[in-house]
């Protein structure tokens, strides 16, 4: 047999076992959508309600502590809906030792993001 | 597990692997389903803008001016009008998802039926937007 | 528009493949070339052409496709009457599987006109007006339209499809209330043909650890099995990124499972029952 592994096909199949986890990954990608189906509604209507006013009406919408509060939220569940969801398209597709780079560069750098919109906001809605 | 046929050829010619997506009719499953993940790449880079747009008014009415000016030029416009279709496509199927995880909505015609409301919601609803935003106050 | 099950054909005839390269990602040995055409017989009034994915290990050549042009008026009415027709009638060296020729031992499952279904229980006029056969997408092919389905079968083996309880054997047979029996419904019927795995993006992309629809529904029918009593050590093994999270619910396995069972529910099922006891 000119085969290139001599392992059973059921070993090939079992491979290194279950991992016995996935499901907080699964809990955690519901929660944050669920969480962002107000947060974006809420935000898209504000653009809307807001479309053609200048910097100033801005800076006073997101003074408002409502609005500010908002806007974090969003921030935080986006992005980690987001970093969520990229590591499963790249566990999808990449399938090299790249992957692990990968999924780790995309974490930081969703969480990287988050914060700074989270400071820009805060600059705005504390700031003189 | 590239196996040749007998075993008795000396190279071992790997068996070929018949066509997958480069023959499987596209259905309103698989075209939904790689919609939404197309949808959620394109609002991930939507995410990146909206930080930019962020950081920008925290930095002051000159740099708003500059990102504002971008978005309300031409290209701006079809991307604002794109990542906002994206959007809706992406709310209205992910809430499809919500519903089929408590196990609801799986035979074939509600899962039809989901589908192209999704569709056409998301239509619907990128469009009203646009029209109450550009709707002269 | 609305599909109501799936022994309905599609009837767009315009959006028949994604609008990506023919031979995209395709290995070298996998490179399909041109076949060559059979002439239709003398005489024959309606005539229907078909395009079938040809291998032969033993030439050395890559896989081809042949066109062949079938009698209907000397043929029965199923996909698999003309594949008989073609192999008695024109090409004896046309090779696939086929036993009960009538959709209950799954065997000749393939690829028809882009979706996967049983050649016996396809009807010829219900295939397009350029009739194509590949054998079940995604697998090696041993010959012809024949694939080799030992991983997929091993997959099998490895989710312990039999009954596991520690409980002394009764007398006679374990108890099962009518209820509980109902619960099998749906899932006990699986002939597995494996068309819904084959058919399914998330396994073309990581069939070596995806389970695949096929394997979890099998999964579901032992776990919703009132007499297995190792549920929580099914569920240990099944909860794994990729065995079974690279479900997104495409549900292209709902859409062409020929018996008309619903993969994708077993496995919300699964998933479910996993976020069950996380909380």
């Amino acid at each position: 047999m000119n085969r290139r592994s001599l392992r059973s096909p059921l070993a090939r199949a079992l491979g290194l076992g279950s991992a016995k986890s996935g499901v907080l990954h699964w809990w955690a990608e519901r929660t944050t959508a669920v969480a962002l189906v107000p947060l974006c509604l809420w935000f898209v209507a504000s653009i809307v309600a807001h479309s053609g006013s200048d910097y100033a009406a801005f800076i006073a919408w997101i003074r408002s502590p409502l609005a500010t509060s908002c806007m974090i939220l969003l921030l935080v569940a986006l992005f980690h809906h987001s970093a969520l969801g990229l590591q499963v398209v790249i566990e999808d597709y990449v399938h090299s030792d790249v992957r692990f780079a990968a999924v780790v560069a995309i974490r930081l750098g969703c969480y990287g993001l988050a914060v700074l919109g989270i400071v820009a906001t805060l600059h705005m809605a504390l700031g003189g | 597990m590239n196996r040749t046929d007998n075993g008795n050829s000396a190279s071992a010619r790997p068996r070929p692997l018949s066509p997958n997506i480069q023959i499987y009719r596209p259905q309103l499953t698989s075209v939904l389903s790689i919609a939404n993940r197309i949808t959620g790449l394109i609002l991930s880079l939507g995410a990146v803008g909206l930080v930019i747009w962020l950081s920008a008014a925290a930095a002051g009415p000159r740099a708003y001016g500059v990102v504002q000016s971008v978005i309300g030029s031409w290209a701006g416009q079809i991307v604002l009008f794109g990542c906002t279709f994206a959007f809706f496509l992406h709310l209205c199927g992910g809430i499809r998802h919500l519903v089929w995880d408590t196990v609801h909505g799986f035979e074939l015609r509600s899962i039809y039926i989901s589908g192209w409301t999704v569709v056409f919601c998301s239509v619907a609803l990128a469009v009203t937007a646009w029209v109450i935003a550009g709707w002269p106050q | 528009m609305i599909i109501e099950s799936s022994d309905q054909v599609s009837r767009f005839s315009w959006f028949k493949r994604f609008p990506i390269p023919r031979n995209f990602k395709v290995t070298r040995e996998s490179r399909i070339e041109a076949g060559r055409t059979w002439p239709p017989s003398a005489g024959a009034k309606r005539v229907k052409a078909f395009e079938i994915y040809r291998y032969d290990p033993d030439s050395g050549a890559n896989p081809r496709v042949d066109t062949f042009h079938v009698d209907l008026d000397d043929c029965g009415p199923m996909v698999l009457d003309a594949l008989f027709w073609i192999k008695n009638k024109v090409d004896s060296t046309l090779t696939f599987r086929r036993s009960c020729r009538e959709g209950v031992c799954g065997s000749c499952a393939m690829n028809l006109d882009g979706t996967n279904w049983l050649a016996c229980t396809r009807f010829i006029s219900d295939m397009g007006a350029k009739a194509t056969i590949y054998p079940l997408a995604n697998m090696q092919i041993i010959k012809d339209l024949v694939p080799d389905l030992t991983h997929v079968f091993a997959q099998y083996a490895a989710i312990e499809p039999w009954l596991r309880a520690k409980s002394p054997e009764p007398e006679k047979e374990r108890l099962q209330s009518p209820q509980e029996r109902s619960q099998l419904d749906g899932y006990y019927e699986c002939i597995l043909c494996f068309c819904c795995t084959s058919g399914c993006p998330s396994h073309w992309w990581n069939g070596n650890r995806f389970l695949g629809p096929a394997v979890l529904l099998q999964a579901w029918r032992w776990l919703t099995d009132s007499r297995d009593e190792a549920k929580g050590e099914r569920l240990d093994a099944l909860e794994d990124p990729f065995r079974l999270y690279r479900c997104h619910t495409i549900l292209n396995c709902t859409r062409t499972c020929p018996k008309g069972l619903n993969p994708g529910k077993a496995i919300a099922e699964i998933k479910k029952a996993i976020g069950e006891r996380e909380e």
